[in-house]
């Protein structure tokens, strides 16, 4: 059984891409098939950040147009041998992306057997984040803690429970899942930013995984290794969390709170 | 992509869907611009997203007579400076038939009959903002029942009958009743009662977060909302002119 999942948020810059990659990764480690699919179409950052950019020479959009094989477009990564990465196309043509062209690659991916397909959507409501959202069993919609995030993932949400082929065919709607990334215990504390408490209550969902901001991230980025395989990283171990209560495993919730300083940062404001 | 312009030709231009829902009415009181635009300007400001490009009928009955077009000209002028978009005339007086034409505006019938209360006569500017009532559906029918949260930007209506969430509707959505609107949840969107003009219509909700409550064409925003009622189980209804809200269950 293949479950597709599909990473969004409405709000852009929130760390879809960020959680798209770490959780392929997650999923893949624990011995999983997955493909990661880039949906934003023009602004191609998943293979950067999964570090494949200089291998890709086919993209979705070329599958699509029958340019070339799956098989050939899709990226091996080099870390994790059951993880795959589908990389967006650079055209401008917004119209490049369609329903059939979309049914047509999941289709294939399905027979393949691969056990997820995580779909990393561009923001927005628009054609884009609707294609990757439209064959979704399940959505992590990503917020991070502030009011116009919280808000644009509650327009996801009202999207996910209607416009999607799950919400239209009776088959139970999709599965909502809350992450909160860039979450800072200081800024909560001094009340700049929202809890996950008032998140949970406003979206009225269970919350999946909180991801602390950390320069980790862009450090990751910026050498092309998803930051769930930084070994001493609390954005690492916050996703792998999220990987395990994905696949059911119940966990307490951690770093929410702010760490303790030792005497010497204390002391020197490090 | 020769497949794909092919589709886009045989795509229709346009396409035409009725509904008239949620049409706000302004009851036009004096045709002085100064006093419309103070006034208006005020109103829109308390709740700018709810009014601001908000498309608006006119309804020159509580007038008392018929203004010129160019008086009128003034009144679409204060109103769209105001930030509101004119579309058209409520049909009900006679005036608006004459107005119609020189001002290119349509009329947009059929408004509910409008009873001016005592004390408000006399006042300048608009005084009242109401919603206009489509055709009336036969009466006793169930409640419409919503099992899922009403999320920010969808709206359901309940067309001639009672509405029932049994979740949350979250802030920027919209709760829209002909009769009662229940919420057995947080209510943190627009919930709208009486939308056909019901003035026994009431709002009721499990926890109470409104940003605008409205019951037959009376409604307050959030920032008048009493903040003491935040959180509660709460209760709104019309009490002649005047919004009432109280906590349940005390
Ligand atoms: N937990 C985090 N801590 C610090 N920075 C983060 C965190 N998560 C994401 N970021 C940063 O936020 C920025 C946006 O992240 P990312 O590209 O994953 O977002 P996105 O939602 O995919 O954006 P877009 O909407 O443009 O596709 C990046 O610079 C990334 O490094
Ligand atoms: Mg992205």
């Amino acid at each position: 059984m293949t479950e597709i999942i599909v990473v969004t948020s409405g709000k852009g810059g929130v760390g879809k891409t960020t959680t798209s990659a770490s959780m392929a990764c997650g999923l893949a480690r624990r011995g999983k098939r997955v493909a990661v699919i880039d949906f934003d179409i023009g602004l191609r950052n998943l293979d950067l950040i999964m570090g494949c950019e200089r291998r890709v020479v086919y993209d979705f959009v070329n599958v699509i147009n029958g340019d070339c094989t799956l098989k050939q477009a899709l990226i091996k990564d080099k870390r994790i041998e059951t993880l795959y990465v589908l990389a967006a196309s650079q055209t401008r043509d917004k119209d490049a992306l369609t329903e059939e062209g979309v049914r047509k690659v999941l289709d294939q991916l399905i027979a393949d057997g691969f056990d997820y397909i995580l779909c990393d959507s561009p923001a927005g409501i628009e054609k884009g984040a609707h294609l990757a959202m439209y064959f979704a069993d399940r959505a992590v919609v990503v917020v991070n803690p502030e009011v116009s995030s919280v808000r644009d993932s509650d327009r996801i949400l009202g999207l996910l429970s209607s416009k999607t082929q799950r919400s239209s065919n009776g088959n139970g709607g999709v599965k909502e899942h809350l992450l909160l990334t860039r979450y800072n215990p200081r800024r909560v504390a001094n009340g700049e930013m929202m809890s996950v408490g008032d998140i949970k209550e406003i979206l009225g969902l269970d919350v999946i995984g909180v991801v602390p901001e950390s320069p980790d991230v862009l450090a990751a980025s910026n050498a092309g290794v998803p930051v769930i395989l930084n070994d001493d990283s609390t954005a690492a171990e916050a996703y792998s969390d999220a990987v395990a209560r994905l696949l059911g495993e119940e966990l307490p919730l951690r770093f929410l709170e702010e760490p303790k300083r030792g005497f010497f940062a204390r002391m020197f404001g490090g | 992509m020769t497949t794909q312009r092919a589709e886009a030709a045989a795509a229709p231009a346009i396409d035409i869907r009725f509904g008239q829902m949620g049409l706000i009415q302004v009851l036009i009181w004096t045709t002085d611009p100064g006093a419309i635009l103070d006034e208006l300007t005020g109103r829109v400001a308390t709740a700018p997203k709810f009014f601001q490009r908000t498309a608006v009928a006119l309804d020159v009955g509580p007038l008392g007579r018929e203004p010129s077009a160019e008086e009128m000209r003034g009144v679409l002028e204060a109103v769209r400076r105001a930030g509101m978009c004119p579309v058209g005339l409520a049909s009900g007086p006679a005036a608006a038939q004459a107005l119609s034409q020189p001002l290119d505006l349509p009329l947009l019938p059929p408004f509910r009959e409008f009873h001016p209360p005592a004390e408000a006569l006399g006042r300048a500017g608009a005084r009242r903002v109401e919603a206009v009532p489509a055709e009336l559906e036969p009466e006793g029918a169930a409640a419409q029942v919503h099992t899922h949260p009403v999320r920010s930007g969808q709206r359901t209506y309940a067309r001639g009958r009672d509405l029932v969430v049994t979740a949350m509707v979250g802030a920027g959505a919209e709760v829209i009743a002909d009769g009662c609107v229940h919420v057995y949840g947080a209510l943190r969107g627009r919930a709208v009662a009486g939308a056909r003009g019901d003035a026994a219509a009431r709002v009721f909700c499990q926890e109470f977060h409104a940003e605008l409550v409205s019951i037959a064409g009376v409604f307050r925003v959030f920032e008048t909302l009493p903040p003491e009622l935040a959180g509660q189980p709460v209760q709104a209804w019309l009490d002649g002119d005047v919004l009432r809200f109280e906590r349940l269950g005390v």
